[in-house]
């Protein structure tokens, strides 16, 4: 490879993050010891994410099988009159519908005999796809738009403060209802839109960040040795935000993944693939009679939240103490 | 002072404005309209000549920037026009609508607030304690639970002791009918207040254990009052004040969630409303609808930041 290195260039790393990092378990360790909670949202996450990559082993059946059970009353060629009083006599199997949890199906089975613990482990596909997907593209996007909100001040800081606000004057879940509208509601796009309709919340708390930067002595001598604009937000302004930025994405990704369930149960997400929003729906026309996949779906969302949420709450006092509360 | 409170409403106005001309380009250039929807079946045998006739009965032939002018010009003058879909007037869907959604609403703010406020409280004076944990853990979970979930579960149990009727037939308001009005709005209003105010919770909890180690809560045992003063009178309200500024955030939180449950149980409100202008492309409603949402939000936090000027006057020379 022939590729020139350039010894003034220093890897961005914010210092106090690469302390931490450098212990590797140690600081795991610690991390576990010092924030239970967050230890444990730690453990839900990584149990859901090692759930979605290997759904294919531990499903047990295929998610879409539909099982049957032999038909007790079965009656080849059965007359008009008996025909009329069981309408299924003449099929020889009956799908196996609403089974209670048992050893074979573990949370039963739903209304077109399929499995519902197969269902819901493949649901958390993209329950994490949509969590993390949106996440990014919301820091990501809100990195660029709120540094140059920050750091250029004057109109374009106005413009873009008045978009933000007027994002947040409109119900997340209706901005990301029109926005999943706009395009064919694939999980590819519906991750987009999620990220955008998310931009708003990233934006500002990036551009505080870095409005706080902006002040510091460092920045003014960058300035005065005569660095660019440029220069000076991707070496200075970037690597002391590289906090805000972790917890920005950290904190987001719960309310993604209830944004897609909630769009999901209303019969307007992505579609093709099994979601825990739409199972949960599914199961609320039997409700009262057999409510297991109401009850295991709307279960699985809140368990991937819970876990999200608490190791976003640690993160956030671990990094930044004075956005508790936030 | 007039000053700040005049630059704030000009900021809400623009606000208000740009979310007006989001919602009217948003509506637009979704896929489908109301047009070619309202032909159901035989839109895919209608000849062009139909659709355009029906296009321009609705004035969306128009081309984009005539409609746009128009829609603005109608809005300042507040008429919002006629809803494709029922060919009421705007005003007369949003009367019907309306008082249903504040109803729930109110319902849930109430049943947010008198939880989030004693448990905020009672997890702060017990800080690290126990209950503290198991308060601050329901809390987590509130937050982590989708709404729709709590209510489906609420429902389930309703139904499996049976303790009163879901299904409410002739959608009463509480004024009219009390006792079967607010059986329909239990379990959304609890759902919603469970879900909804989990921050409120939090944030309040947050400002207690600040406000707690101030000097003048120092000063106020000092001289011996009673516990239950200090908290009350010298605590609580100090540390109630942040937690009124997101008040604005807080009632985006709840419309969101009264979207959902207005949908699950046939609450002929505003949330229910943003839906159906929304998939039947009924441009006009949705338009309003959704601004009529916005001016909510955006006069609740107007409200609160004069208030907090005038309260406190570092904000407005900032």
């Amino acid at each position: 490879m022939s590729q020139i290195i350039d010894p003034t260039v220093v890897p961005l790393r914010d210092p106090t993050v690469l302390e931490r990092a450098g212990g590797g378990v140690r600081a795991l360790g610690r991390f576990l010891r010092s924030k239970p909670l967050g230890g444990s949202g730690l453990i839900l996450v990584a149990l859901f994410i090692i759930v979605a990559i290997l759904a294919s082993i531990i499903e047990r059946h295929d998610p879409d099988q539909i099982f049957e059970t032999p038909n007790p009353d079965y009656k080849a060629n059965p007359s008009t009159l008996e025909l009329a009083r069981n309408p299924d006599i003449g099929s020889p199997v009956l799908v196996s519908q609403f089974e209670e949890p048992n050893t074979d199906h573990w949370f039963g089975t739903d209304k077109f005999g399929r499995d519902i613990w197969s269902q819901v482990i493949h649901g958390s596909r993209l329950s994490l796809i949509v969590g993390l997907g949106a996440s990014v593209i919301a820091v990501v996007g809100g990195l660029i738009i709120g540094m140059i909100s920050a750091y250029y001040a004057g109109i374009v800081d106005l413009l873009i403060q008045r978009i933000v606000d007027m994002l947040q004057a409109i119900p997340f879940l209706v901005l990301v209802l029109v926005f999943t509208q706009i395009t064919e509601r694939s999980v590819l796009n519906v991750v987009l839109w999620l990220g955008v309709a998310g931009l708003a919340i990233t934006t500002r708390l990036i551009r505080s960040a870095v409005l706080g930067v902006r002040e510091s002595e460092f920045v003014l001598a960058a300035r005065v040795v005569g660095a660019s604009d440029l220069r000076i937000m991707i070496r200075h302004v970037l690597p002391n935000c590289v906090a805000v930025l972790i917890i920005a994405f950290s904190i987001g990704i719960g309310a993604y993944i209830l944004a897609e369930a909630s769009i999901s149960f209303l019969g307007a997400g992505p579609q093709g693939i099994p979601s825990w929003g739409q199972m949960v729906q599914a199961g609320r026309g039997s409700l009262d009679l057999h409510p297991w996949q109401t009850v295991f779906a709307g279960g699985a969302i809140m368990m991937i939240v819970l876990g999200f949420n608490l190791l976003g709450d640690a993160l956030r006092d671990v990094l930044d103490p004075r956005l508790r509360g936030a | 002072m007039q000053g700040y409170i005049i630059r704030r409403i000009i900021g809400a106005v623009f606000v208000v404005f740009l979310v007006g001309t989001f919602s009217f380009f948003a509506i637009r250039v979704l896929p489908g309209d109301f047009a070619t929807a309202s032909l159901g079946l035989d839109a895919g045998s209608a000849d062009a000549d139909t659709i355009a006739q029906r296009k321009a009965d609705l004035g969306l032939d128009l081309p984009i920037g005539e409609q746009y002018a128009n829609w603005l010009w109608d809005t300042v003058r507040l008429d919002l026009g006629t809803s494709f879909l029922t060919q009421n007037t705007v005003w007369y869907e949003i009367g019907r609508s309306l008082p249903y959604s504040i109803e729930l609403g109110v319902l849930i703010m109430i049943v947010g607030f008198t939880v989030a406020i004693p448990v905020g409280l009672i997890s702060a004076i017990f800080q690290d304690k126990p209950l503290d944990y198991s308060l601050r853990g329901l809390a987590i979970l509130a937050l982590a639970a989708p709404v729709f979930w709590t209510a489906a579960i609420a429902s389930l149990v309703v139904l499996q002791w049976d303790l009163f009727l879901i299904d409410v037939i002739g959608q009463p308001h509480l004024w009219e009918d009390p006792g079967r009005a607010i059986t329909w709005y239990l379990i959304p209003m609890f759902a919603g207040g469970f879900a909804g105010t989990a921050t409120t919770m939090r944030l309040l909890r947050s400002q207690m254990l600040e406000v707690l180690r101030q000097d003048y809560v120092r000063t106020a045992r000092a001289k011996g009052l009673r516990e239950s003063v200090v908290i009350m009178r010298h605590a609580l309200r100090n540390a109630l004040l942040p937690v009124l500024t997101v008040m604005g955030v807080t009632i985006a939180t709840i419309v969101g969630s009264q979207v959902i449950l207005e949908n699950m149980f046939n609450i002929p409100g505003i949330g229910n409303k943003v839906l159906t202008s929304l998939f039947a492309r009924d441009n006009p409603v949705f338009q309003s609808v959704v601004l009529i949402i916005a001016v909510f939000t955006v006069l609740t936090n107007l409200v609160v930041d004069i208030l907090y000027g005038i309260i406190d006057p570092r904000i407005r020379l900032s």
